[in-house]
């Protein structure tokens, strides 16, 4: 019944009641609202980073990607929503409509949401200096009662009248897709019947200045994989998935975009903020998601890469594929979305898994851009120049992020 | 929806609180406030806090320097709980053990000296060094590095039930044979900044600003300190148990009676430790659900000060100082529920198998 999904070279997806699939995918991205938008601006090859000018914080003349031409926030607004929790709405708003599920059909629904920073944005450094103070400005108490990453989830919760189980995660620049990963336990446990998971994450002074003392930022366009390649650029948005048992999709005749086919979450072990050299984290995870996937390295059509742009990170993963698809027939294909609009940090694994889905629907190998001279990789396709099309029935979106969290999904075409 | 959770278990308690660094069980020793010293406040104010101690000399070879104090507490609590489960490390397969965080603020100390950082120095002058021990991951990845876990690392958060969501996904990760040993750990450090919130959104308990014990008529008393268990999946052999998890339920609204009774189905546990956020012990709403559901005669282990006062993040010290609480002379069955509410914005319920 359910063998329309598997395609020919892969292993059936057997269990409906196991096999997790994606039926909506909402996008606040700097190319607008929706997955249309992004796509459409992805494969013109359009680039979203611009200079600063200023708008992060006097003195920072960076590229940066904002996410402009919103509708009006105010019909989003809550005294206590952050920027962050705008944005997560937004999108959550989005995958609603693209999954063709009303709020009652949400009601028990459970959400997973990632964020790094929470409603940091709403703060500022005088409240370090004289809290209780800066708690009196008017609206103080309400703008500090969406610090915590936890209101992410409350914000998206609580704007829909969604009442299942709930929760945030922040782990650094992995987050949005572990977010995606532990929402699939959780269908798989049947702790609710459908799920929002995704990532959130706007730009804000706190972490632009901190990248920019780790010297971390490329003050031009960044370009990832690149043997020239000189740092990240931070960018900001958000991304959710609707995901559900394949039986529970069926049942209500949701259109499937994508299937859920792997996931695995690593560690590295190794160090606060740089990965382990050989990658031996990444390539585990990647690994992992394969076995879970039972798909081997040559049934992968393409990667989502982290390629956040750093020296360390894009060494690091480049040995990770080549570790993790050796013995591979062709050379894999993989790029770094983030040289499009930047990292988005706690969004990003959320934003590049809607990307890897929009990828797999439209049969598009998506290149980095701006990359003249790839790191030598063995066995990888380091994809440039123009989009290449071809069909993609399975592909895969990995993340990384500081403190060595590692986390590989890999998606399926939900049409034969 | 009920998630099903048989199969793992509780092998390994450790905890750093105002009872200071303890592997095990925590002994019901009577606790008061004591006052604040580390930074300012426009009088006397109090809190549970965590006595100063050195982590080397609890956890020999620990380095500590320049994290947050949450991620100490995370280091120290997870050894504890890792000694207490008899586990050698050295024996383990460090790729298939998970670390699963919960926390209601991360790494605030250390985020208000960021703060200060930019205010002294301007946003571009801030220090590299304590960006990223503000993450409210820093804890959970400096528990991998030190133990050399490799396996997932996650740090979750609900504004309620972060320590129950934190056993449930850990629990999850077992089940699903994603680890085979998690380290759960729950908590959250006072700072100058969060406490300074209770007290202008007057939440705070009057026992807080008087040194006279006062009847806790309302607010709460802020509490830090981390609690770390070890589950693992009862395919293992284990040296011990405190509890094996039968299924848990969690939701964010709805009445909770009927789920959590539809969760039990013919069990009917006679011993309840509850949890909850928010509310003054002495009017728990917990305890009088648990009395709803397990009728009189149970034994319902109300919520404590000492974890009530972590906001959000209590609830692996709620659950060590119930299982420290159960009755050495009364018979109370092998089951156990684990509880939690928060008026109309939900409710976590554990099933509980005792030794």
């Amino acid at each position: 019944m359910f063998e329309f999904l598997t395609h020919s070279r892969l292993p059936p997806l057997t269990d409906p009641h196991k096999t997790i699939v994606v039926t909506g995918v909402g996008v606040v991205s700097p190319y607008g609202i929706g997955l249309d938008s992004m796509q459409a601006g992805m494969l013109s090859g359009k680039s979203c980073l611009q200079p600063a000018k200023d708008d992060v914080y006097p003195g920072f003349t960076g590229t940066i990607a904002q996410v402009r031409a919103l509708p009006p926030l105010e019909e989003y607004s809550n005294p206590q929503y952050s920027r962050t929790d705008q944005l997560a709405v937004m999108a959550a708003q989005d995958a609603m409509a693209s999954s063709g599920c009303n709020r009652s059909a949400l009601l028990d629904a459970g959400i997973v949401m990632a964020s790094t920073l929470g409603g940091l944005t709403e703060i500022d450094t005088s409240i370090a200096k004289d809290p209780a103070a800066w708690y009196r400005r008017p609206g103080g108490l309400l703008r500090a009662a969406s610090y915590p990453f936890a209101h992410v989830a409350d914000a998206v919760g609580e704007h829909f009248g969604i009442r299942g189980p709930r929760c945030a995660i922040s782990v650094a620049c992995a987050s949005g897709a572990m977010a995606i990963a532990l929402a699939a336990n959780m269908l798989l446990d049947g702790a609710a019947p459908i799920v929002l998971a995704g990532g959130c994450d706007p730009l804000c002074p706190f972490t632009v200045s901190g990248f920019n003392s780790l010297q971390a930022l490329d003050p031009n366009p960044c370009t990832p994989f690149d043997q020239n390649r000189k740092g990240l650029n931070l960018g900001e948005g958000s991304a959710v998935l609707i995901l559900e048992t394949l039986a529970a999709a069926t049942a209500r005749n949701a259109n499937v975009l994508a299937v859920l086919r792997g996931w695995a979450m690593t560690n590295d072990a190794f160090h606060p903020t740089a990965p382990q050299k050989e990658g031996s984290g990444l390539a585990d995870c990647i690994r992992l998601s394969m076995e879970m996937a039972e798909v081997s390295g040559d049934d992968i059509g393409y990667v989502n890469a982290h390629g956040t742009g750093t020296p360390l990170n894009d060494s690091a993963e480049a040995q990770a594929y080549e570790t993790a698809f050796r013995g591979r027939k062709l050379p894999i294909p993989i790029s770094s979305t983030k040289s499009y609009f930047g990292h988005c940090l706690g969004a990003a694994g959320a934003l590049e898994a809607a990307i890897t889905i929009m990828a797999i629907r439209a049969g598009a190998l998506i290149p980095t851009l701006r990359l003249a001279t790839p790191i030598e990789t063995p066995g990888v396709d380091w994809l440039r120049g123009e989009v290449k099309r071809q069909p993609l029935p399975l592909a895969m979106s990995a993340s990384s992020g500081f403190g060595g969290s590692n986390t590989v999904l890999i998606f399926e075409s939900g049409q034969a | 929806m009920t998630s099903h959770l048989s199969s793992v278990t509780i092998t390994g308690i450790g905890s750093v609180s105002p009872h200071g660094p303890l592997a095990g069980l925590i002994p019901s020793a009577p606790l008061e406030p004591t006052a604040i010293s580390a930074w300012t406040t426009p009088g006397p104010r109090r809190a549970f806090l965590v006595p100063p101690f050195r982590p080397a000399d609890v956890v020999p070879g620990v380095k500590t320097r320049r994290l947050d104090r949450l991620s100490v507490w995370a280091l120290v609590a997870s050894s504890l709980a890792i000694k207490d489960a008899g586990i050698d490390l050295n024996q383990v397969d460090r790729s298939r053990v998970a670390v699963v965080f919960a926390t209601a603020f991360g790494c605030v100390e250390l985020t208000e000296a960021f703060y200060l950082s930019a205010a002294a120095n301007g946003w571009n002058g801030t220090d590299p060094i304590t960006f990223p021990e503000t993450l409210a991951s820093a804890p959970t990845s400096h528990v991998a590095m030190f133990h050399q876990l490799r396996g997932p690392n996650i740090t979750v958060s609900n504004k309620y039930f972060s320590g129950e969501s934190a056993m449930i996904q850990a629990a999850s990760l077992l089940r699903h044979g994603q680890a085979d040993l998690a380290i759960v750990l729950a908590g959250d450090a006072l700072a100058r900044t969060l406490y300074s919130w209770y007290e202008e959104a007057n939440l705070l308990s009057p026992s807080c600003l008087n040194s006279d014990p006062v009847p806790e008529a309302g607010g709460f008393i802020p509490s830090e300190g981390v609690a770390a268990l070890v589950m693992e999946s009862s395919t293992r052999p284990s040296t011990r148990s405190y509890a094996r998890i039968g299924p848990a339920r969690w939701s964010s609204g709805g009445q909770p009676a009927g789920g959590i009774s539809q969760m039990l189905g013919s069990s009917m546990p006679s011993f309840i430790i509850c949890s909850g956020n928010g509310a003054p012990c002495a009017t728990s709403p917990t305890a009088a659900l648990a009395r709803e559901i397990a009728g009189d005669g149970a034994i319902v282990i109300e919520p404590k000060s000492l974890a009530q006062g972590l906001a959000g993040t209590g609830a692996l010290f709620h659950l060590i100082l119930g299982l420290s609480s159960k009755p050495g002379s009364q018979p109370i069955g092998k089951e156990a529920l684990f509880l939690a509410t928060a008026r109309d914005n939900g409710f976590a319920a554990m099933l509980l198998e005792l030794p």
